[in-house]
């Protein structure tokens, strides 16, 4: 575990600690789980321990930054500690900001697929119940409950329908760009279809970008071998 | 001609401006859910039809059943226009408390209907419940930070007001240099600027 580079200036040896804190590798994985979230047209699993560890960070940092205004150290180095907490901050904020919008744009999906809703923090689960409550009582009351007897389902078109037709889905065929950080062979690059995983024999050298649909690479992502960009 | 009413509804939501939000056309959704009535009226008084002649409903394919079916597809397509007409308009004002924060101004709740301005305080409690759990205000910070402190210019008068570190006097058309978490949410409302020199 190498350490990152902070963003302040190169501290004195008493306050070598302090870069401990700023400089960790956890700010890179929540910039990468955040560039992940945000190309991924499906909502991946939560990193809890991540988000955790970084909250926890983020305070401890705060509290530096207060103590430092207190005991007047250089303003230059107070104003650089406060624009690192800031980017992390954003970071965190972005992170969980888009996530809730996947979450309300695919509600109705998460809550069916149970393999989805397992990646939801406890947090999101509980919004989740309480914003199906809310859009689901506003859509009766207004619509639902004014329609006859058969079509007064949220989710199917009327009874006769044979599945949940008024659910939307995220779309898996979407293209997204992606960079291996490992070797992948091309039997990993199957798609769950075996048919069609004659045409597609390639492999990927880390460090390569490549424009593929989403579906291909959903295992590799989990498995952190693939990152997008 | 069936469904057109619905396709005005579904017109109207295109041709407003992208955020923004008309007032809630009352008269029209009204008369959309009367043809709906009227079309599963219609459904089952050909079904009976149907019936009394001694026919199987799940099989039988007359003229009957056709009617019925026209009847049953309008009914759907009603169903879906109404539902996404809603569900647009649900959309504009979830993006709007992100926007404008919890209280909207008066001009805008005029333009909503009774179950939407429930759907909008639900969505905000729902919201606010969700930042309480982690423990951090979501809703600033919408752009990624250039610098901490900001200048900014106090358009109306805010007054006495207590920010992070310490309070400040926000009188009119006076500048200070504040906290960009602290000055986002009066920028967000109108009430000060960003002085970008």
């Amino acid at each position: 575990m190498e350490s990152e580079p902070g963003s302040s200036d190169k501290p004195s040896n008493g306050m070598d600690d302090f870069e401990t804190l700023i400089s960790t590798t956890d700010v890179e994985l929540l910039r990468r789980a955040w560039r992940n979230e945000k190309a991924a047209p499906e909502i991946l699993r939560f990193e809890t321990n991540l988000i955790d560890r970084v909250t926890g960070q983020l305070q401890l940092m705060e509290e530096t930054v207060d103590d430092f205004v207190e005991s007047s150290i250089d303003p230059l180095t107070v104003s650089l500690y406060q624009m690192d907490l800031d980017r992390t901050q954003f970071l965190l904020r972005s992170y969980l900001r888009i996530r809730l919008q996947k979450i309300e744009k695919f509600m109705f999906h998460i809550l069916k697929t149970n393999e989805l809703h397992d990646r939801l923090s406890k947090q999101e689960k509980n919004f989740t119940r309480r914003y199906s409550e809310v859009i689901g009582k506003h859509l009766e009351e207004s619509v639902l409950l004014n329609l006859p007897d058969n079509y007064q389902s949220l989710i199917r078109q009327s009874t006769t329908s044979e599945e949940d037709d008024m659910v939307p889905e995220p779309q898996m065929d979407t293209f997204v760009v992606c960079k291996a950080r490992e070797y992948v062979g091309p039997s990993e690059l199957q798609d769950s279809n075996k048919s069609l995983a004659s045409d597609l024999l390639m492999e990927m050298e880390p460090g390569e970008l490549f424009f593929i649909p989403f579906k291909r690479i959903k295992k590799l992502l989990e498995n952190g071998k693939v990152d997008l960009v | 001609m069936y469904g057109r009413k619905a396709s005005q509804l579904v017109k109207e939501l295109s041709s407003s401006e992208k955020g923004q939000l008309k007032p809630f056309n009352d008269d029209l959704f009204n008369q959309v859910i009367k043809e709906c009535s009227s079309h599963h009226v219609g459904l089952q008084a050909l079904f009976r039809n149907m019936q009394e002649e001694g026919l199987d409903i799940q099989t039988t394919r007359n003229a009957d059943f056709y009617g019925a079916l026209i009847h049953h597809l309008s009914l759907t397509r009603n169903k879906r226009c109404l539902m996404a007409y809603m569900y647009n308009r649900a959309d504009v004002i979830r993006s709007l408390r992100w926007k404008l924060g919890r209280v909207l101004p008066n001009e805008l709740v005029m333009k909503l209907s009774n179950s939407e301005k429930e759907f909008s305080k639900g969505y905000s409690a729902t919201l606010d419940a969700y930042m309480n759990e982690m423990n951090l205000d979501l809703t600033v910070d919408m752009v990624p930070p250039k610098d901490p402190y900001i200048q900014v210019r106090v358009l109306d008068d805010i007054g006495e007001v207590l920010l992070t570190d310490r309070s400040a006097n926000l009188a009119r058309y006076s500048m200070h240099f504040l906290k960009r978490t602290d000055a986002e949410q009066y920028i967000c409302q109108g009430l000060m600027e960003e002085l970008l020199s």
